[in-house]
C-alpha cells in the first residue's frame, strides 16, 4: 500500500499505519538508530537505558567560580544561562543607551562646533561627577532601578526554588557562592555605570582630538570618578544582596532597596528643609556616596554641616552591616531542605 | 581516618549536637559499596547525617570518611566525587533542562563544552532525552526528579546520595526511577545511598540499610540478613486453630495468630515437622504452609518496636540469634523487649 493510500481517511487501520503514527513517517528512517528504536518499540520500551561512564577531569576552584560568574553575567545577553527576566534585560539596554546620553551630546557638540553645548555636556569635573553620582536622572531613574532589578532574585530565588542545594552540594563554598554573585551583579551594573563613563571619556578624546596633555591633566579626575562609581556599585550591591538574602522572592529585595535609597533621602530632605539640619543625610546611602564622591572628585560640596569623613564612616558602617547580614543569611542556607 | 576499600562511608563515634540537642549520637557506621537505604522517621537525624558526611557541617566529635576522604577536613573533595539528589525542588523553573544540568556540571568544575555533552548523555539516561530543551516550569514531578538525578550523575560520581528519589511519583514513574537507580548500581557499578520513607522502594534498590532513630543507629546491615533474624512459617489453619496454637506454645514455639493465619518462629530445621505433628494431634487442617518472607516494612516496624536497646548489627544478631532475640524482640513477639 502506497503512502497516499495509507493516508486516505477511508483506508483500513493496520499495523504499519499505527507504527507511522507512533514513530513518525518511515521515510528516511532506515538508519541504524531508527532500527534500534523499532526494535525497542516491539518490546514495549521507549528506549534502551545504558549508563555511560565518564572519566574526565574536574577543574579546580577558579573554574567553578568562573562558571557562577559567567552564568549570571551571560544571562543578560543570551539564553542558556541565568534567566534574567525580560523587563530586567530591556531596562538594562534602555539605561545603557540613556547613560550614553552625555557621550552622544558631546559627539553632537563636536559635530556642530557648539561650545555652549559642550560646556553643558562635555567632559568636565562636574559632568564626570554627574555621570556617576548625579541625582537626577541617573540616581533616581537609572542606577537604583537597575540595582533593584538585579538584586531582586539573585539569592532569594535560590531560597525560593531550592537551587542553593545545587551549589552547596557541590564543592562550592559559601564565600565563593556569595562572592561570585556579588561580583556578577556588580559587573552588570558596571556595564551601565562605568563602561558608559569610559565611553563618555573616550568620546571626548576622539571627538575633540584631545592630546596627551589634556589626558594627563584630566586623568586623576577620571580615576576619581571611577572610584566613586565603584563605591556606588559596591554599596548598592551590598545593600541589595543583603535584602535578597533575607527574602524568598524577587519583589521584596528590589522594593526594599528602592525604599532604603529614596526613603532615607526624602526624609533627610524634609528634615533639612524644615529644620535646616543635614545630619539625617548620614542615614542616606546615596547622600553619603555623593558627599564622599564630591570630596574625591573635588567638586563643590553640597553638604556643609559635617565633614566628609562622617559620610565615609557612615558608608563603611552601612556596607559592613549589609555584608554581615548577607554573610549570616547565606551561612544559614540549607542544602538538604530550606 | 582510613577506611577499608570496600566501605564507602565509615564513621566512628560521630556526634553532632546543636546546644543541648543531640542530632547524631555516637554513630558507628560502615556502609559498603552498592546500594544502601537510609531509613528513619522524621527527626531521626537523616538530614544532619547527610550534611555531616557531605562535609557541610562540622561534627561535634568523632570521625568519619566518605570514599576515603575525611569528612572534617576534605568536604570539597567529597562533594566533588558524590552526586547529591535533593528531596525538594532544586531546579530553576525558568531554565531548560539541558542548561540546568550543564550548569550543575560546571559547578563541579567541568569545562562548559564537556558539561554540555555530558548533560545530553545524563538526560538521555534518565529518560529525558526528548524533553531536554523544555523549560523546567512545564515539567511534571517525575520529570523534575529525573532532571535532578541527571544533575547528580553528570560527572559520573562514585556515590549517589538520593534523598527521597521516588517521592510524589506515580507508579509508572516510580518504577522507572527505581529501575534507573538499579541500572546505575548494577550496570554502572556505582554506589547509592538512598534516603526514603518508602520501604518498598528501598527494598527494590538496596541490599543494605542503615536505620536511624533519634540520632542513634538503630540497625545496619544486609536486608536479607536482618530479615533472617525473624524468619517465620505461616500456616492457614482450618478447624482447631486455638488448640494448635496452645500446643505449639506448650512446645516452646513463638506463635503469632490472626484468626486462621498463624506465624510460627522458624528457629529449628524441623519446625515444619513439629507443626504438622501438632496439627495431626489436635485434628487441625493445615491448608497452606509456607515460609513467611518479611518485608522491609515488617523489619522496620520490628526494629522500631525495640528501640531503646543497644544497637545490633546483623552480624551481632546472626552470631548469637537466641540471645539477641531475647534482648531485642518485643514482648508481643515473645521476646523480652518493650
Amino acid at each position: 500500500m502506497s503512502q497516499n493510500e495509507r493516508s486516505n481517511p477511508e483506508a483500513p487501520v493496520q499495523g504499519q499505519a499505527r507504527m507511522d503514527v507512533a514513530w513518525g513517517a518511515n521515510d528516511g528512517d532506515e538508519t541504524e538508530a531508527s532500527a534500534q528504536t523499532a526494535q525497542a518499540a516491539a518490546s514495549g520500551e521507549i528506549f534502551e537505558q545504558h549508563y555511560t561512564p565518564w572519566n574526565g577531569t574536574l577543574n579546580p576552584r577558579w573554574m567553578r567560580n568562573w562558571a557562577i560568574l559567567r552564568h549570571h553575567v551571560l544571562g543578560v545577553f543570551s539564553k542558556g544561562h541565568r534567566p534574567w527576566s525580560m523587563p530586567t534585560r530591556i531596562f538594562i539596554l534602555i539605561t545603557f543607551l540613556a547613560a550614553m546620553g552625555d557621550a552622544a551630546l558631546t559627539l553632537v557638540s563636536s559635530l556642530f562646533g557648539e561650545s555652549e553645548l559642550h560646556t553643558i555636556f562635555g567632559v568636565s569635573r562636574d559632568n564626570l561627577y554627574g555621570h556617576v553620582l548625579g541625582f537626577f536622572p541617573r540616581n533616581t531613574l537609572y542606577y537604583p532601578l537597575i540595582a533593584a532589578l538585579l538584586v531582586g532574585g539573585v539569592i532569594s530565588e535560590d531560597r525560593q526554588h531550592g537551587t542553593s542545594a545545587l551549589y552547596f552540594s557541590r564543592p562550592v563554598s559559601r564565600f565563593d557562592y556569595v562572592g561570585m554573585k556579588f561580583l556578577a551583579v556588580a559587573l552588570i551594573q558596571a556595564i551601565v555605570v562605568l563602561l558608559t563613563y569610559c565611553l563618555y571619556f573616550l568620546t571626548e578624546i576622539l571627538a575633540f582630538g584631545r592630546g596627551w596633555a589634556w589626558m594627563v591633566d584630566v586623568f586623576p579626575m577620571f580615576v576619581a570618578g571611577l572610584l566613586a562609581g565603584v563605591l556606588l556599585i559596591f554599596t548598592y550591591t551590598s545593600i541589595g544582596l543583603s535584602l535578597s538574602s533575607v527574602s524568598r522572592g524577587r519583589f521584596f529585595p528590589g522594593i526594599g532597596l528602592l525604599a532604603i535609597l529614596f526613603g532615607t533621602k526624602t526624609m533627610a530632605s524634609i528634615v533639612k528643609n524644615l529644620f535646616e539640619r543635614e545630619v539625617l543625610y548620614l542615614f542616606s546611602p546615596y547622600d553619603c556616596l555623593a558627599h564622599v564622591g564630591q570630596t574625591i572628585m573635588g567638586t563643590q560640596p553640597t553638604y556643609t554641616q559635617y565633614p566628609w569623613t562622617y559620610s565615609l564612616v557612615a558608608l563603611i558602617a552601612m556596607n559592613a552591616t549589609a555584608l554581615y547580614v548577607l554573610a549570616t543569611r547565606v551561612a544559614s542556607m540549607e542544602v538538604t531542605r530550606e | 581516618m582510613s577506611a577499608p576499600d570496600d566501605l564507602i562511608i565509615h564513621t566512628k563515634g560521630l556526634t553532632k549536637s546543636y546546644g543541648p540537642h543531640v542530632a547524631l549520637d555516637n554513630l558507628n557506621l560502615s556502609v559498603p559499596r552498592g546500594a544502601t537505604g537510609l531509613l528513619g522517621q522524621n527527626g531521626a537525624g537523616k538530614s544532619t547525617f547527610l550534611k555531616t558526611i557531605l562535609g557541610l557541617i562540622a561534627a561535634t566529635s568523632g570521625e568519619g570518611s566518605v570514599l576515603g576522604y575525611d569528612i572534617q577536613t576534605q568536604g570539597p573533595a567529597i562533594r566533588q566525587r558524590i552526586g547529591y539528589m535533593p528531596e525538594y525542588d532544586a531546579l530553576n523553573p525558568s531554565m531548560d533542562a539541558i542548561h540546568q544540568v550543564r550548569y550543575s556540571g560546571e559547578l563541579l568544575g567541568m569545562n562548559p563544552k564537556v558539561a554540555l555533552n555530558r548533560a545530553h548523555e545524563a538526560l538521555q539516561f534518565v529518560g529525558m532525552g526528548e524533553q531536554r530543551y523544555r523549560e523546567i516550569s512545564s515539567f511534571s514531578t517525575g520529570m523534575k526528579q529525573a532532571t535532578k538525578l541527571a544533575c547528580a550523575i553528570i560527572h559520573d560520581p562514585d556515590l549517589i546520595i538520593a534523598d527521597e528519589p521516588s517521592n510524589g511519583l506515580d507508579m509508572k514513574t516510580r518504577d522507572f526511577m527505581i529501575s534507573t537507580l538499579n541500572t546505575m548500581v548494577h550496570d554502572g557499578q556505582r554506589s547509592v545511598l538512598m534516603a526514603s520513607h518508602l520501604m518498598d522502594d528501598v527494598e527494590r534498590v538496596c541490599d543494605n540499610i542503615v536505620l536511624l532513630h533519634k540520632g542513634k543507629l538503630a540497625a545496619q546491615g544486609r536486608i536479607e540478613d536482618l530479615k533472617a533474624i525473624d524468619r517465620e512459617i505461616e500456616i492457614h489453619v482450618w478447624g482447631g486453630a486455638s488448640p494448635l496454637e496452645a500446643t505449639l506454645k506448650d512446645r516452646g514455639f513463638r506463635v503469632r495468630r490472626e484468626g486462621r493465619v498463624m506465624r510460627i518462629a522458624h528457629t529449628e530445621e524441623d519446625t515444619t515437622s513439629h507443626i504438622l505433628q501438632a496439627a495431626s494431634e489436635v485434628g487441625a487442617q493445615v491448608r497452606k504452609m509456607h515460609e513467611y518472607e518479611a518485608s522491609l516494612e515488617d523489619l522496620f516496624l520490628a526494629i522500631m518496636d525495640n528501640l531503646g536497646y543497644a544497637v545490633k548489627s546483623s552480624d551481632d544478631l546472626l552470631n548469637n540469634p537466641v540471645e539477641a532475640r531475647q534482648v531485642d524482640a518485643p514482648r508481643t513477639m515473645g521476646g523480652a523487649g518493650s
